[in-house]
């Protein structure tokens, strides 16, 4: 009996001594977040001030000069070249960021509402999920040896004999570009949208076919309202990928189609600092805009911390 | 094809893969109904349910509704309407356009669809809420929302599955009135899924006791409280001791049942194991010397004569009349 | 009117758009894995082959050329630098992420700031983050390095991510649990690390793999900010631009190798770990709940 009541003892003495003070709630917090705090204002805010502030420096042959002029600007919003290279690579985003809503909706329903087991829906999300993770210089330059005149495509499509000449459209053109955008960006389209459907209600779906909905009514009235958040998360990633991308659009086009940041890291080459920050805070302004258009369907915040 | 039923289950089964969870039952239901499925859980009154309804697919048998056989036509096709256990409002849609949702699908007009709506709105006495969003209404709200999203349709059957059990005590007696009043007034058949007795017994008209895949005894409440036809039913029912007696097995009232010095007359004797003060009446539970636990409530003046503690030595006795023979 | 045969229920059937949605993504699979599986293969081209089918007898020269140290290139060099800054910025993220993940578990002044600095860092495109880490240094007269700039340029990129995936995780963290190693005399320190870290953990885990690959193969953030010494994805750029020899695919299959293997070692501990924690429900349970599932898939 003894033993036992020493088990169940409460600690005096501790609980004399031990007046520590509790931290109020939030100072814990704020002192969670301080790392990440410090390193993203260093090592994000800081220099995209910086870049904000060289933008309207001077600059020669030689250096550059801190100085507040509009010219850079001007320069930018004047040029006939940056027109082009924004259409092109608006264009590109455009389309891509159709065929992957396309695609990634389709799949993450199929893996959503048609897998019924539960580990082979897990198995088939991670076959969707994993190249992500890998290489995306390699999976570029691996659409050359199948895209090109003698590549892998082309030699098949002859061997089947459905065509006599190989195709030429397919590698080095807008087409290239485009299949190597969908290729490396469609999982992420496919990962928020398979999480706000999977959120959904299955009682939705069965009261919306119990009061008479057909397939596609339930789709357009149910279904796609509920998975408006998922759409906008995707949409902000695949746009804002395409939109400062440098190394694919080359690549793809053989160096025919350029886009914004691909002519922007010519400049930055060249060390002429100023307009390429010029350009720089132009491509982020527009950005910002497009992400901001999109929040106003979803509130990230919300959907994401809780 | 019997027209004097709303809705004939023939030997209806369900199978999913390996586990049998409907077996091969067979029900009628006469026209504008009160019928209740009791049962405890797993015992198939759900999926019978969403047979009804065609949110399942029946696997054997066949389902007549209004003398049709429906067995392979979808949700819409059957003239049934489902209210959900956790009322499945659309979270994206005012009220006013959850109720009006069924006439959209079937391309009502705009104008047209609202004022259906509204007319149903105010049947179940929600018309002010017409603009709200669902998770701004309370629990009993909301399912008067999901009732008249329902009625909107005019089914000939509706299926309510476990409707009052979300809701606390003092809503669960209003919505049974209210629910057992719409009935009445729309004439129509409601098929309501409980595992609650006092529920089913205060509603159906006819009571439909289910265990393990299969039905058990239906009948008006009256005739399964006092003749249940096996000790689960008697059992289940409650309010009954299923003892067995003279090479037989028998169940008794408890609130028949009367508790007399030990050997003074024939019965049952035990130990009293606890007693339980209702208020107008004092529920007295015994253990036999074999562990069976039998129990018998007293009004409480008579249990204030010889009042009864823990561990008192009785006998528990019945009048001959009120023993019902059970079959198994 | 009644007949009798066992037939299955239309209700059950799967419905047409099943199939049609399998085959777009057995396509999708097709166009996901299809070009790679073509790299993996074309890294077997013989010593005179070229970059395109056909195999001209088939060997490993391609595979030992990568080991080399050519003059273009450096790849053993770039690859142990990859290892050492990836080890890093994984270790870095888990740490920083984590603690991120659970400050906001409870609203905090200036919290939504700091939602909206780490989501920016996260959309912003790769290369102006690179420039202006790049710029910062010039102006400041440091010179880029492996672990300075480049390991800073590649924090805003994982953090984020880090921190949003541990948002996911952290929801599914149960408060109940901490209060009950409180309520049995559990201190702070005690709590985070005997009940709140090991839960957490699978999720951890996934942060500081995903954090680990994303750093393996980043080439935007870093190519401005990584000074004289290259990490692999940028010495392989570099060789694209210069040559295109199989050599290409052979480091190609190599270091995606490299990565499935990691993916796959985490992934198999992580669904052991799932496996044993998981509850086991008992048989009293409805077992119609479950079944709702499959009906709604008749879409």
């Amino acid at each position: 009996m003894d033993a036992q009541a020493k088990l169940y003892e409460i600690p005096k003495a501790r609980a004399i001594r031990r007046r520590h003070r509790r931290l109020p709630a939030w100072t814990v917090s704020w002192l969670q977040i301080l790392p990440l705090t410090a390193i993203l204002s260093l090592m994000f805010a800081l220099p995209t001030a910086l870049f904000l502030a060289v933008s309207f420096f001077d600059y020669d042959r030689t250096g550059i000069y801190p100085a507040f002029l509009l010219d850079n600007y001007r320069e930018v919003f004047t040029s006939s070249s940056t027109l082009r290279v924004y259409g092109s690579t608006l264009k590109f985003t455009l389309v891509v960021w159709a065929i992957t809503l396309f695609l990634g909706f389709n799949i993450a329903h199929f893996l959503i509402f048609h897998v019924r087991n539960g580990k082979v829906r897990i198995v088939l999300f991670l076959l969707c999920a994993i190249p992500f993770f890998t290489s995306a210089i390699i999976r570029t330059i691996a659409w050359i040896p199948f895209l090109g005149r003698s590549g892998a495509f082309n030699q098949a499509l002859m061997g089947l004999h459905l065509t006599t000449h190989p195709l030429d459209f397919l590698l080095f053109s807008d087409f290239s570009v485009v299949v190597a955008y969908v290729h490396l960006y469609t999982p992420l389209m496919i990962g928020p949208i398979a999480n706000s459907l999977s959120k959904i209600d299955r009682s939705l779906i069965e009261a919306a076919r119990d009061a008479g909905a057909s397939r596609w009514q339930t789709m357009a009235n149910v279904i796609i309202p509920l998975s408006k958040t998922g759409i906008a998360l995707g949409s902000i990633l695949v746009m804002t990928q395409v939109m400062g991308d440098y190394f694919i659009v080359r690549q793809m086009s053989g160096g025919q189609s350029a886009s914004i940041v691909s002519a922007l890291s010519t400049e930055i080459q060249a060390m002429q600092y100023p307009p390429a920050a010029a350009n720089a805070m132009v491509l982020v302004v527009i950005v910002a805009v497009m992400v901001g258009c999109l929040m106003r369907v979803v509130d990230i915040r919300k959907e994401l911390v809780k | 094809m019997d027209a004097r039923y709303d809705v004939e289950l023939v030997s209806v089964t369900k199978q999913y893969g390996a586990t049998l969870a409907v077996d091969a039952i067979s029900l009628r239901v006469p026209k504008a109904g009160y019928c209740c499925l009791l049962g405890p859980s797993g015992c198939g009154k759900t999926s019978t349910l969403r047979m009804i309804a065609g949110h399942e697919g029946i696997t054997e048998g066949d389902l007549l509704i209004d003398g049709r056989n429906v067995t392979d036509l979808p949700p819409w096709a059957r003239g049934t309407a489902m209210m959900f256990q956790n009322y499945a409002l659309f979270p994206h849609l005012s009220c006013l356009d959850n109720v009006a949702f069924g006439p959209k699908m079937r391309r009502v007009k705009r104008a047209e669809r609202h004022r259906r709506a509204r007319e149903f709105l105010d049947l179940v006495q929600m018309g002010d809420y017409a603009k709200r969003l669902p998770n701004e209404l309370s629990g009993g709200q909301q399912q008067r929302i999901a009732l008249a999203r329902a009625l909107i349709m005019r089914p000939r059957v509706l299926l309510l599955d476990e409707p009052l059990s979300a809701l606390d005590p003092f809503l669960r007696v209003r919505m049974r009135e209210e629910l057992k009043r719409l009935q009445r007034e729309l004439k129509i058949t409601f098929i309501h899924v409980t595992h609650a007795q006092d529920e089913a017994m205060a509603m159906a008209d006819l009571m439909v006791v289910m265990d393990g895949g299969k039905i058990c005894q239906t009948g008006s409440p009256y005739e399964v409280f006092e003749r249940p036809v096996s000790a689960f039913v008697a059992r289940f029912i409650g309010g009954h001791n299923v003892v067995p007696w003279r090479n037989k097995l028998i169940a008794v009232r408890t609130d028949q049942c009367v508790l007399e010095p030990p050997g003074a007359v024939p019965g049952v004797r035990g130990w009293v194991s606890n007693v339980e003060y209702q208020g107008p009446t004092v529920r007295v539970g015994l253990t036999t010397k074999d562990g069976l636990e039998v129990a018998a409530v007293l009004r409480d003046d008579v249990f204030k004569q010889r009042p009864l503690s823990t561990g008192d030595e009785v006998t528990l006795s019945w009048p001959e009349a009120s023993a019902h023979h059970l079959a198994a | 009117m009644v007949d009798r045969h066992p037939r299955q229920n239309p209700i059950d059937a799967r419905p047409w758009t099943f199939y049609a949605l399998g085959m777009l993504f057995a396509l999708y699979m097709l166009f996901l894995y299809g070009p790679m599986l073509v790299i993996y293969t074309l890294s077997f081209q013989g010593p005179n082959g070229g970059v395109t089918f056909p195999i001209v007898d088939p060997s490993l020269d391609w595979f030992r050329d990568v080991w080399r140290k050519g003059q273009m290139a450096d790849i053993p060099a770039a690859f142990s630098r990859s290892m050492a800054l990836a080890s890093v910025v994984s270790f870095l993220t888990v740490l920083i992420s984590v603690a991120g993940g659970l400050a906001f578990r409870r609203p905090f002044r200036g919290g939504g700031v700091v939602f909206y600095i780490a989501i920016s860092s996260l959309v912003m495109p790769s290369l102006l983050v690179g420039f202006g880490i790049g710029l910062g240094f010039q102006f400041l007269g440091l010179q880029p390095s492996l672990f300075t700039s480049a390991l800073g340029a590649q924090l805003t990129w994982t953090l984020p991510f880090g921190l949003v995936t541990m948002f996911a995780v952290v929801n599914r963290f149960d408060r109940s649990w901490e209060e009950a190693a409180s309520d049995l005399g559990a201190t702070p320190f005690q709590r985070l690390r005997y009940v709140t870290v090991p839960i957490l953990l699978p999720g951890i885990l996934g942060v500081a793999l995903s954090a680990f690959t994303l750093s393996y193969d980043e080439y935007a953030r870093t190519t401005l900010t990584i000074g004289a010494r290259n990490t692999l994805p940028l010495e392989i750029y570099a060789l694209i631009s210069s040559q295109t020899t199989p050599m290409l695919f052979a480091l190609g299959t190599l270091t995606t190798a490299v990565s499935f293997l990691l993916i796959g070692t985490t992934l198999l501990f992580l669904v052991q770990t799932q496996q044993r924690r998981q509850w086991h429900r008992g048989p009293d349970v409805e077992p119609v709940g479950a079944w709702t599932r499959d009906t709604t898939s008749n879409l």
